[in-house]
């Protein structure tokens, strides 16, 4: 092979010598590649979008919460109502050890919290310390509820997102502030700026957390909870455990054992799963629809190429007359091939990557969409490949051209 | 001798066999200028395509430059072609989507002779046969008669032991034939380049020194033409 710049520039003249078709041939692959990278930004993008809305939040974790009876039982109605309280909460930790934490809270909606003249709505949630470990703060200023608070009966609060922008609207540490809600003051000690969605007994972003003794006594709840948040230890699946937790609260409570409507347990290990299944099926589907749109572009490449060599029979022939090799031939349809392929393709590489930024420019919340600088390389390499395979077939069609051909075709 | 033929056969099959060279038996020595004449199924195309090393033969020996060319791989016959042969064909092949010189570089192209060098030895070329000024001209912006000599140009530049000419007029009107032909006559008689034409025109066969007939896939009388004079149509010009 003569590496000369008239070989490319003869590559570069034969692409150019027939505009519209080597533009339009090119298109396939452009069209191909960008389909395959935009899906591929976009699926990864959507699926942080998705995935955003389990942040801080434990993926291993059970909730119980309890329902109205679905059976009469040991002589009672169906249809009763129970709760359940803080001993259920001490007999789980005893009786299941594999449960790393078990804490309950409580919540009390549609309050609303006063500092000075502003308000915003919220609601109450009376948590342990060990609420963190279930659904995680992210702090931005001070700390979250300890054991200390608890004991001690403190009255203090940790406040959410939303919460903390509505009452403080110039910014700042709020902590050590007081705020009123409902009818007690508390004083500041974190603001959690967590913002999931999927979280327990309402929007973390709209929580104002207090410790659980004090909610317990201030709305009059006794030993009652709303919830149970369970996390298993390392290498326990929580779905292996829910039966035996639903049995043990049962039978406290004079449940039918198989009343799986009364004893509501939430897996959140099966609501993963089943996200996470969702998502390789789309990984799937974009992989399959990206390929098979560019395998198509590059199969259009290699009839055009096809019919390029049956156009230049005359050309070749004169070429191998006056000297050019087999390989010559074979080595320039192969150049042309690839550097179609490659100018197209980078160019949807580019576009892709242009248009993915101005995605993510347009969610303005951070969402990562642009494809990885690995995933473009790949994408370059993958065009080479396909640039050579689609010039394969037409190459040894010219190939097997003899110089005689030069002259009969007259 | 530069080129001798021994006792060459060619048989076609398609379908049914169709004996074309007959046992050819041809010696042609350096410096010749010679024309191989025959009607249209005579197997002059053939042979040329035999003596361009374009086409194997079946049985008989062909030897060129002490080279016994025979059975030559793709690649071997490509280097031969470009080393020892000049081409002129009857419509000019030129690549159109050159220009006159890219064209007249080509062979240079394909001998991996540097880019400078070659077009240098192109420039050189072109001026020689009068074509400097369209260099960087395209064919079709150009007469049959330029065409021509731009063709004669790109035999000539690889410096070729002989120059196989089809039908070199072919295409041409008479005044410019005749140019071309005596084109050819002085590049023979003053740098002594060995010239085959194949023509089926007896005006142009007249203007070789030696008219080879060729009927039937056998040859036959062989004339000596020093003289210019072997034609019925004159010696002036050649008929259309």
């Amino acid at each position: 092979m003569r590496f000369d710049i008239d070989s490319y520039k003869e590559v570069f003249d034969t692409l150019t010598r027939n505009r519209s078709r080597s533009l339009l041939t090119g298109f396939g692959v452009f069209w191909g590649l960008f389909m395959l990278l935009f899906m591929l930004g976009g699926g990864q993008g959507v699926k942080a979008k998705l995935a955003s809305n389990f942040d801080g939040f434990a993926t291993n974790t059970a909730m119980v919460i309890a329902n109205e009876t679905t059976q009469p039982y040991k002589g009672m109605q169906e249809g009763r109502r129970w709760s359940l309280t803080t001993r259920d909460v001490d007999r789980l930790r005893l009786m299941v050890p594999e449960l790393d934490v078990v804490t309950p809270s409580i919540a009390v909606w549609g309050g609303s919290a006063t500092y000075g003249e502003l308000t915003a709505n919220c609601s109450v949630k009376g948590v342990r310390a060990e609420y963190a470990r279930v659904e995680e703060p992210r702090m931005k200023y001070g700390r979250f509820i300890n054991s200390v608070d608890e004991q001690m009966g403190r009255k203090v609060c940790v406040i959410g997102k939303r919460v903390y922008k509505d009452l403080f609207p110039g910014g700042g540490d709020p902590c050590g502030r007081f705020i009123q809600v409902g009818p007690s003051y508390y004083q500041i000690v974190g603001v959690d700026v967590s913002s999931g969605s999927i979280s327990i007994n309402g929007s973390a972003e709209e929580t104002v957390s207090i410790p659980l003794p004090l909610a317990q006594q201030l709305y009059q709840r006794g030993e009652n909870v709303d919830i149970i948040c369970m996390t298993g230890k390392k290498g326990v699946t929580m779905s292996e455990l829910e039966s035996r937790i639903r049995q043990i609260v049962a039978r406290e409570h004079s449940i039918a054992p198989d009343d799986k409507s009364a004893v509501f347990v939430l897996n959140t290990e099966e609501l993963f799963n089943l996200v996470n299944n969702i998502f390789h099926g789309v990984d799937i589907l974009i992989w399959l629809i990206g390929l098979g749109t560019l395998l198509a572009g590059a199969i259009g490449v290699s009839n055009i190429m096809m019919v390029t060599v049956k156009e230049r029979t005359i050309e070749i022939g004169i070429r191998r007359a006056i000297g050019a090799t087999p390989r010559d031939v074979l080595t320039q349809i192969m150049a042309e091939s690839v550097l179609l392929t490659m100018v197209s393709g980078l160019a949807s590489i580019v576009f892709a990557v242009g248009v993915l930024s101005v995605v993510e420019m347009a969610s303005g919340d951070g969402t990562p969409f642009q494809i990885s600088f690995g995933l473009a390389v790949g994408a370059a390499l993958l065009l080479t490949v396909l640039g050579l395979a689609a010039g394969m077939a037409p190459a040894m069609r010219a190939m097997k051209i003899k110089p005689v051909d030069a002259m009969r075709d007259e | 001798m530069l080129l001798e033929l021994k006792d060459v056969n060619k048989t076609y099959d398609n379908g049914q066999p169709l004996h074309v060279l007959k046992g050819i038996d041809l010696s042609i020595d350096k410096g010749e200028f010679v024309s191989i004449m025959g009607a249209s199924g005579s197997g002059k195309s053939t042979l040329l395509n035999i003596l361009g090393i374009l086409d194997d033969y079946d049985t008989g020996e062909y030897w060129l430059d002490g080279k016994l060319i025979k059975g030559l791989s793709e690649r071997q016959a490509a280097d031969y072609r470009n080393r020892m042969i000049g081409f002129i064909f009857q419509s000019f092949n030129l690549i159109s989507f050159k220009t006159a010189v890219e064209n007249v570089e080509l062979p240079l192209f394909y001998q991996g002779v540097s880019r400078s060098k070659r077009h240098a030895m192109a420039m050189e070329y072109l001026d020689r046969l009068g074509l400097a000024d369209w260099a960087s001209h395209y064919p079709n912006e150009m007469s049959g008669g330029q065409k021509q000599r731009v063709a004669i140009a790109r035999a000539l530049i690889t410096h070729p032991q002989i120059i196989l000419a089809d039908e070199p007029t072919g295409a041409l009107d008479s005044k410019t034939s005749v140019e071309v032909m005596e084109l050819l006559g002085r590049l023979n008689r003053e740098e002594g380049v060995t010239i085959i034409v194949v023509t089926h025109e007896s005006g142009v066969a007249n203007c070789t020194d030696k008219i080879v007939h060729i009927k039937d896939g056998i040859i036959g009388e062989i004339e000596m033409n020093d003289l210019h004079n072997a034609s019925a149509f004159g010696t002036t010009t050649i008929m259309k």
